[in-house]
């Protein structure tokens, strides 16, 4: 049984720019140009064709601007196709967090009916899950005020609570998991799996390749519209690490300091795991190393290297230097390695971009030498982390009553187990 | 560790045993659809009636004088026209006091009119809907004309009271309400899906809706009545179909005769072909609307 199909889509999306590359048109030829609809297309994709079973689990991977969400807005009818039929056979529906339709002078209540038929639940269906919904976003006891006066964490998750309520035949998730905390994540999670288990035929589009690994029986990966590779996950997540590392590095617009000649260059950035083969998924608690390889044209002295983890947010997670951990780098003229070894991953899954830098000691960090992208590197839930973070630790247990023999209440010792 | 179960979702994952199929090609103007467009919408009714409910709430939450909003519009222009068009100007109101002879054209034009309106913008201010979720689009422009049904009900109890106190009779000839207010829903409707898919690429519609409302005002028998139309002008005035509505319902309530037939057929004919013309336009919009909104 094939639940949806794509007959040779294609779509164009029109540009109208404001201020073109010839100089500012008049008024009326903007107007003129409007209306006989001449603007710059962009076609977001090209002749796609493809066809998703009943059941199966399909990741779509790409960079951005590739088509991932173009293909999700066609499935879910939010805007038609150039050209091309699409067949759709079930109902569908998208797990995305709604809050933003919410009248907040309406009650919880009043915000989960009209947020509910607005995915095409009925009323008496909403009125049936009222209280899961409720409690599933944990704010049974807010209810009845009205979401102006909720916290901006109860109204995200109120609003994705109502989404995972509904029972489609085909489910699209959009970066579903970057909704919520942790805790809330794991019950998203955990609803994907029920309907999965249940037979949901599931489309997913993300950039948290571990996540997409972990779903999906089969992956596309798109490039500029059209459908690159697809196969099984593992081949094509691989194929698209490989496009990422061996991406140009260009230099992000905000990194200006760049140096045109630098004294010294990162050639490569290699990420191994604990049995020296380059990856870059990695589960938390995970043993990973970093290889940042330069060349350097004179003897540069008292050099600074780091690696910095950006969530793909762009927000900076975290940075390891040579720098803060006190360490003296010397670099002799030629080509070498350096290695940043971490033994216990310490990241939430995730997805992270990765960059690494090389600058004098005493320069500000705009003020580096060479500067490359390294990687899109994603973690996997290995160790549990319920939270932020895991760090390596150990639990120890003290008696407060120490009585008769000292040895028999020795502290006893336990060791973390994961 | 699962910590969560007690609030996981308990509710059975339903696997009804119907899949509804459906087909998504490029958008194109035909009337093919059009069934199919109608029990889409039915499929929706629930949305209608809850957005419905949600608008008027919404509307007079908050509010002292809540839902008697919905009076004190038309009571207001009913004193400012009675005042400047009556006291001042003299303007003839074929023998019936002026206040209820402005009050019965400005109830059925004030639904029209604050319908409209919001109907029009309705698009562009759920931006935020349009983009994110499916539903039949239509059915935001549709929510505010039931809302605007709603305020006529409520300001017609007042038409009741003025009734009374003006000791006009009620005759049966009032039943001619009911069909007359259908002809004028349709045509608002029309006019909604028009101007609201219209907006959507074109923010001067936004701007240009009550200018056109105020105009259309003078151009419709809601001061003055029909009679004061020179004769050879009445074919083409007639073409607005706000003119038999406002005339039909007028004839029907205050005069408690039965409306001339031909004005209400013509008004009601014109409504009905723009509005089918209007919602195929409306679901051809529809289809890329999201990448303007």
């Amino acid at each position: 049984m094939i639940d949806l199909k794509f007959d040779r889509v294609s779509k164009k999306y029109r540009i109208y720019q404001e201020s073109g590359v010839e100089a500012s048109p008049s008024k009326l030829q903007r107007v003129t140009r409007r209306l006989w609809g001449n603007g710059n297309d962009f076609w977001a994709l090209r002749d796609v064709t493809f066809e998703v079973k009943r059941g199966e689990a399909l990741g779509i991977i790409g960079q951005n601007g590739a088509g991932k969400s173009t293909i999700l807005k066609l499935l879910y009818n939010i805007t038609a196709p150039t050209k091309g039929r699409i067949s759709i056979n079930g109902r569908l529906a998208a797990l995305i967090e709604v809050a933003s339709g919410f009248h907040p002078d309406l009650t919880g209540r009043e915000n989960v009916y009209l947020n509910g038929s607005l995915l095409g639940m009925k009323r008496r269906e909403i009125s049936k899950k009222l209280d899961s919904i409720v409690d599933f976003a944990g704010v049974s006891a807010f209810i009845d005020t009205p979401v102006k006066r909720y916290s901006s964490g109860m109204y995200l998750r109120l609003g994705f609570s109502i989404a995972a309520h509904l029972d489609p035949d085909i489910l699209l998730l959009d970066e579903v998991l970057a909704v919520g905390d942790a805790e809330f994540q794991s019950k998203c999670i955990e609803r994907i799996d029920q309907l999965r288990k249940a037979g949901t035929t599931i489309v997913f589009v993300s950039h948290n390749l571990g996540a997409v690994e972990g779903l999906c029986d089969r992956v596309f990966l798109l490039r500029k519209g059209e459908i690159f590779r697809s196969g099984l996950p593992r081949y094509v997540i691989s194929e698209y690490e490989h496009m990422l590392t061996n991406m140009p590095a260009s230099a992000p617009a905000r990194l200006t300091g760049t140096v045109a000649s630098p004294a010294a260059i990162i050639s490569s950035v290699a990420f191994l795991n604990s049995n020296g083969r380059k990856t870059t998924m990695f589960a938390t608690g995970d043993e990973a190393r970093v290889e940042v390889e330069y060349i350097v044209r004179d003897s540069f002295e008292d050099a600074v290297i780091e690696v910095y983890f950006y969530s793909i947010f762009g927000n900076l997670h975290t940075h390891f230097s040579t720098d803060v951990d006190g360490s003296r780098v010397d670099l002799a003229p030629g080509r070498g390695i350096i290695e940043f070894l971490c033994p216990d991953l310490p990241f939430e899954a995730a997805t992270f971009n990765v960059e690494a830098s090389i600058r004098r000691r005493g320069s500000s960090f705009s003020e580096h030498l060479d500067h490359k992208h390294a990687a899109c590197v994603n973690i996997t839930r290995g160790k549990a982390v319920h939270g932020a973070f895991h760090t390596p630790h150990t639990w120890r247990m003290k008696s407060l009553e120490r009585q008769e023999s000292d040895d028999a209440a020795a502290d006893a010792v336990v060791k973390q187990s994961d | 560790m699962r910590p969560l179960d007690s609030s996981a979702i308990n509710h059975e994952v339903g696997r009804s045993g119907v899949r509804p199929i459906s087909e998504i090609l490029p958008p194109s103007f035909s009337g093919v659809n059009l069934l199919g467009h109608l029990s889409k919408l039915l499929q929706y009714r629930d949305l209608i009636w809850t957005l419905s409910v949600h608008r008027i709430k919404v509307r007079y939450k908050q509010s002292v004088l809540g839902i008697f909003w919905a009076i004190l519009q038309p009571i207001s222009m009913m004193l400012i026209f009675t005042f400047i068009f009556s006291l001042i100007a003299k303007m003839p109101s074929e023998g019936a006091p002026y206040a209820i002879f402005a009050y019965t054209a400005l109830l059925p034009w004030n639904y029209f009119s604050s319908g409209v309106s919001n109907a029009t913008t309705s698009l562009v201010s759920h931006a935020q809907f349009v983009t994110k979720v499916y539903f039949p689009r239509e059915i935001l422009p549709i929510t505010y004309i039931i809302a605007a049904l709603f305020d006529f009900g409520v300001a017609s109890t007042l038409l009741a009271g003025l009734m009374i106190y003006y000791h006009v009779p009620l005759t049966i000839n009032a039943l001619y309400a009911i069909p007359i207010i259908l002809v004028l829903t349709c045509f608002a409707l029309a006019m909604s899906f028009f101007l609201s898919a219209t907006q959507v690429r074109f923010r001067d519609i936004g701007v240009a809706v009550p200018l056109l409302l105020q105009v259309w005002l003078f151009a419709t028998p809601v001061i003055y009545p029909l009679s004061a139309v020179p004769a050879r002008w009445q074919p083409l005035y007639l073409l607005n179909p706000m003119v038999g509505i406002i005339e039909s319902f007028r004839q029907g309530i205050l005069r408690g005769a039965a409306p001339e037939t031909r004005y209400l057929a013509l008004s009601a004919a014109i409504s009905v072909i723009l509005l089918v013309a209007s919602y195929l336009y409306f679901k051809l919009v529809e289809a890329t609307m999201a990448d303007f909104v």
